[in-house]
């Protein structure tokens, strides 16, 4: 199997969506081995896909690319084609992927065992990956935006799997229409490049705007508006309200939404469309400060909430801010790097905090938890594992894309967006610490609680191990030894780039700046809260109390929103509402209806039916025309 | 009578089955309720099954106007020609994918309609009196018998209305009948006048077509006579703000009525501009077509806006057809092939997805008597496949990519970007707001803690889950693969006089 066939890794679970969706009811176990067996040989497709695409891959003259198209319509000239573009940056997004699904998938056979609706959860489960795997080998903005909201649906299906609750129906809502605002803006821009150049085709769209044969706001406009679409998926300031939220599904499915599906659509189509911001002059600085912003408002609200989920959430947010940061300086090596090494870890932080709500027995608040680790070893472990690779320690994966990050930024912007990148690390592995020691070290703050908590069972805690080994190997994927062994030589700097492919060398002072900033931020969260104790960090909060209120209710930004929509949007729906109801129908229809009716009712009286009347109206009728007649004529 | 190749039988047959039906239906007692059931189902399939054949028969590469069929109705008469006035009914790209969208729903309707009860002959007579018009109106290339079809399709909506309807039917179905025989005045007025001001003694559209195009019909006239047609016709597509029958309407239809009211006869409003303003007074639309730029795109906001605070089922897709077809008609006035086709593909897309919101309202509310939505909440529970139905009509109408909706929204947008920017990114904003309303409903009625008040509700009858899957195999074809509509379409559009490429 070549890479010219890698659409059967889309169309596999797509077709497994539909017959578990149609029959999984009646299937035992309601199919979720069918599931497994489908992201299974997606997983299995993707090595010979790989394999394939390497195999002819010219590292001398790199941007080496598979298409294939078919046309799907025709009016005129304006001609459909739909297919699949297979380049560096898709085989990185195919990687992560169909590894974290997979993972996701066979984890979900034990967390979602004896719940209502097994079935369904598996078949949205599929059809959700193969949407994502469609996206990022679409080779035009069409089929992007087709498979875009196809994800966006699936993600609704998901977050509202448990629609008993009303918080979940609710959250499911507000993340579909917070992105589909984006999206809006997402066409908006497709249909703007389209109409500049006639195609929708990615590669003939970014030729075009090298080329210089766009001008130069026109572009700045069509691929701002794009931006937006990218900015509502991956939940970027000012849209980044929805994600929070999306934890309300079940929890295989966040660790599928942050890591692999769904947030990391808008990473993955800004990286696709990089040559086009990079042509648009601002463009990137607009990403960059869009990226810093949401990356250190996220991690300051994330000190400030006690829900595990919710902690991890908002630290996906800032995470993906610096995915922007990455890209907005002109390196998509580093923010593919990072998106990867991030899915990872955060995919092995979910699936590690589904397994403490299935172990406690559906318990997520922090301040219930505690002590857990002697109680559940291997997540103990592996969740410790992975917040020191969140924190960005070496070797673990994320120092690495990390560096990269900070080798860019500061290559790029300097010395301001370095330091603010830096914060937001900073602030990340002080949280995560928080997080961890929260919830596995110290004295348990509920007896209970922790009396019950059991380890989970192999199917959970496999997936786990597998992920923290990723989380502990992914990020030497950088350098070209690694690169070299694995077919991509000079590391994933030569494989993934804009303009020239860069191989990854350490900058020691760079390295030893990150280094100490995250160690710093791993030793203050670990003397704040050491032993799960509350001491240190309530006195903390006592001593600014505004700012720890503004930050445990997020800066009040959901209020904000709620406000404008209860008094803006649904008062102009209402405004119009009535308008329709009593100016238009009432004064405009009926009004018009009871004007005849009325003067019909007067009228009628001239119908007297009496001879005479008749008469005397047809002499005065002659006699009064005559009179006019003369009158006019004289 | 002149055929052409036999395919004009196609055409007669499918415009006389409903006749026939009609008629069979007299001669069958009305105490006979199943026998009735029987009939009505039998030409319902029937009419599904020449409708297929009229979309497939219809040959892409061929001429624009097949499937001709001729038939002398009166000639020499004083102030005719020849041939005055003609049964000429012929398929053209445009009525095509029309004639498919009525086969659909009107089967769909007319399985619904099984569990009518109350003096169902007299109802399904009625029914397919109105359908037999629609399918007229869209076959017919002679004016005089296009308006006779149009109006047969608009009369028995009173009757359906006032006599099996809800909620405050009388006034829904006066509403909405004088609003339309208001617009039918202004068509009538009009068709006279052209056939006055052509002076060919006939009510040929084709030659009146032409005389539309070399200035036989001047110019003055034109923009004289091209708001009236517009205005109309408009009235039955929803034109703002000429729209309130709709809310109304719906609100007191039947369910089948419903269906095939919004599902089709809305549809021959927009086939109406198409016809009598577009291809007859090209100069007049060329002058217009701005101001219904305008119309349209106020339709769309304005209805979506409206309709997200409705409590009532029937008001939410009431507003959003008016939505809707607001995106028909700024396709329309976009003058290019993109737009245009994009409206036609928008009036199947709406009738399908529109016929199967109202089946699932009717579903619902013949049980639970109610449809203020504040009254539900987590009905997936007892009526699972109802939600699912009623959820991929409502993902339809949001324009979700794979359903009908899209395919249609989506060549409107591309077409209003090529003139007018500005109202194609209005129009791309009232589609995030018809995200807004519907999800709204959902998480009001399908979902959120169940209210056991609703613990009896039974879920789709087979009847209804078969109408259901019927348009839901309509609305994914559409959204998936498109070509055999723009195909159809594109070509006529194309064809059509001032319409750029």
């Amino acid at each position: 199997m070549g890479a010219e066939q890698a659409w059967l890794l889309a169309a596999i679970p797509a077709g497994v969506f539909f017959v578990l969706a149609l029959f999984g009811r009646y299937l035992p176990r309601g199919g979720d081995y069918l599931g497994v067996a489908a992201i299974g040989a997606s997983f299995v497709l993707f090595f010979f896909v790989a394999a394939d695409f390497l195999s002819f891959y010219d590292f001398e003259a790199h941007k080496t690319f598979i298409t294939e198209s078919i046309s799907w319509s025709e009016i005129g000239n304006f001609k459909l084609r739909q297919g699949i573009h297979v380049d560096a940056i898709t085989i990185v997004m195919f990687a992560v992927i169909t590894t974290v699904s997979l993972m996701v998938n066979i984890f979900s056979v034990g967390y979602m065992k004896g719940e209502p609706r097994y079935y369904w959860f598996f078949a949205v489960l599929q059809l959700f990956v193969a949407s994502m795997l469609l996206l990022v080998m679409a080779d035009n903005l069409l089929l992007v935006y087709i498979s875009w909201e196809l994800v966006g649906v699936c993600s609704f299906l998901l977050i509202g799997f448990y629609w008993e609750k009303r918080s979940a129906t609710e959250a499911a809502k507000k993340a579909f229409i917070t992105t589909r605002i984006g999206d809006v803006g997402l066409l908006i821009g497709i249909i703007l490049l389209w109409k500049e150049t006639g195609t929708f085709d990615i590669q003939q769209i970014i030729h075009a705007a090298e080329a210089g044969e766009i001008g130069q706001t026109y572009l700045f406009v069509s691929i701002m508006f794009v931006f937006l679409g990218c900015m509502g998926k991956s939940a970027q300031f000012p849209f980044h309200v929805w994600l929070p939220d999306a934890m309300e599904g079940p929890t295989p499915v966040s660790a599928l939404i942050h890591a692999a599906t769904m947030v990391v659509a808008g990473v993955y189509l800004t990286a696709r469309l990089l040559p086009i911001f990079e042509a648009a002059d601002g463009a990137l600085l607009v990403v960059t400060i869009v990226g810093l912003t949401t990356a250190l408002l996220a991690s300051l609200i994330a000190f400030a909430q006690t829900d595990i989920k919710r902690v991890l959430a908002y630290s996906t947010v800032g995470k993906l801010g610096l995915m922007f940061v990455a890209l907005g300086a002109g390196s998509p090596a580093a923010g593919l790097f990072l998106l990867m090494t991030h899915a990872f870890v955060k995919a092995l932080l979910f699936l590690g905090s589904g397994s403490v709500i299935l172990g406690t027995h559906h318990n997520q608040e922090m301040d219930k938890l505690g002590g857990l680790w002697k109680k559940m070893p291997i997540t103990g472990t592996t969740f410790f594992v992975a917040t020191l690779a969140l924190a960005g320690l070496p070797p673990l994966a994320m120092f690495w894309s990390e560096d990269e990050l900070f080798a860019s930024v500061n290559h790029e912007w300097g010395l301001w967006a370095l330091v603010l990148a830096m914060l937001a690390v900073f602030a990340t592995a002080i949280f995560m610490v928080r997080l961890f020691i929260r919830t596995f070290a110290g004295e348990p703050r509920d007896r209970q609680v922790h009396e019950h908590a059991r380890e989970t069972p192999l199917v959970m805690t496999g997936p786990l191990v597998f992920l923290c080994v990723l989380a502990v190997v992914s990020g030497l994927f950088v350098f070209n030894g690694v690169g070299s062994a694995l077919g991509f030589p000079g590391g994933i700097g030569e494989f993934v780039f804009l303009e020239e492919p860069e191989r990854y060398a350490i900058d020691w002072t760079l390295a030893g700046i990150s280094l100490a900033v995250a160690v710093a931020g791993v030793l203050i969260g670990a003397y704040v809260y050491w032993g799960n104790s509350l001491v240190r960090s309530t006195r903390l909060a006592e001593a600014m109390p505004r700012l720890y209120a503004a930050l445990r209710n997020k800066f009040y930004i959901d209020e904000m929103y709620q406000y404008v929509i209860d008094r803006g949007v649904l008062g102009v729906s209402y405004v119009v509402s009535w308008f329709d109801r009593y100016v238009v129908n009432d004064t405009g229809v009926d009004g018009s209806a009871q004007v005849t009716g009325y003067s019909g009712s007067i009228l009628k009286y001239l119908q007297t039916g009496r001879v005479p009347n008749y008469a005397m109206a047809i002499t005065l009728g002659v006699v009064g025309l005559t009179v006019a007649g003369l009158l006019v004529r004289a | 009578m002149t055929f052409d190749e036999g395919q004009g039988y196609a055409v007669l047959a499918t415009l006389a089955a409903p006749l026939l039906a009609a008629l069979i239906l007299v001669f069958i007692p009305g105490t006979q309720k199943m026998a009735v059931r029987y009939v009505a189902a039998f030409f319902g399939a029937v009419m599904l099954g020449l409708s297929i054949y009229v979309f497939v028969a219809y040959q892409v590469d061929g001429e624009q106007i097949q499937m001709s069929l001729k038939w002398v109705w009166v000639e020499n008469t004083a102030f005719l020609g020849k041939d005055g006035i003609v049964l000429n009914l012929a398929v053209d790209g445009i009525s095509a994918p029309m004639a498919l969208l009525t086969g659909v729903v009107a089967f769909a309707g007319t399985i619904t309609s099984w569990k009518i009860n109350y003096r169902n002959k007299d109802f399904f007579i009625l029914y397919f009196i109105l359908l037999a018009g629609v399918y007229g109106t869209f076959f017919s290339f002679d004016l005089f018998f296009w308006f006779f079809f149009y109006e047969l399709a608009v009369m028995p909506l009173y009757l359906l209305i006032g006599v099996w309807g809800s909620t405050r039917k009388e006034y829904g179905a006066m509403k909405l009948t004088l609003m339309l025989v208001g617009g039918s005045v202004l068509i009538w007025i009009g068709i006279f006048a052209v056939f006055n001001e052509a002076n060919l003694g006939t009510f040929d559209m084709q030659r009146l077509f032409a005389a539309g195009n070399d200035g036989t019909l001047s110019p003055t006239f034109q923009k004289v006579f091209f708001p009236m047609f517009v205005v109309g016709c408009g009235v039955l597509a929803a034109l703002w703000p000429f729209h309130t029958w709709s809310p109304d309407g719906h609100m007191s239809a039947p369910t089948a009525v419903s269906m095939v009211h919004a599902g089709v006869l809305m549809k021959l409003g927009a086939f109406g501009i198409i016809r009598l303003g577009i291809q007859m007074l090209p100069v007049g639309a060329e002058f217009w077509m701005p101001g219904l730029m305008v119309l349209g795109v106020t339709g769309a906001v304005y209805g979506a806006t409206a309709a997200l605070t409705q409590r009532d089922f029937k008001l939410i897709s009431g507003y959003s057809s008016v939505s809707h077809m607001g995106y028909v008609l700024m396709g329309l006035a976009t003058m290019n092939q993109i737009g245009i086709t994009g409206a036609v593909l928008q009036m199947f897309s709406h009738g399908v997805m529109t016929a199967l919101v109202f089946l699932m309202i009717g579903a619902l509310y013949d049980q639970a008597h109610t449809r203020d939505m504040k009254d539900f909440g987590g009905i997936a529970k007892v009526m699972p496949m109802w939600v699912v139905f009623y959820a991929i009509a409502g993902l339809a109408n949001v324009g979700l990519p794979g359903l009908s909706g899209f395919t249609a929204e989506f060549h409107i947008f591309v077409g209003t970007f090529q003139t007018y920017p500005v109202f194609g990114a209005l129009a791309i904003f009232a589609a995030a707001l018809a995200a807004t309303y519907m999800l709204r409903m959902f998480s009001m009625v399908f979902f959120g803690p169940f209210n056991p008040r609703w613990k009896d509700l039974k879920d789709l009858t087979p009847l209804e889950a078969m109408a259901g899957a019927l348009l839901i195999a309509s609305i994914v074809v559409m959204g998936v693969w498109w070509a055999p509509f723009t195909d159809r379409i594109g070509t006529t559009v194309a064809a059509l006089p001032g319409v750029v490429g």
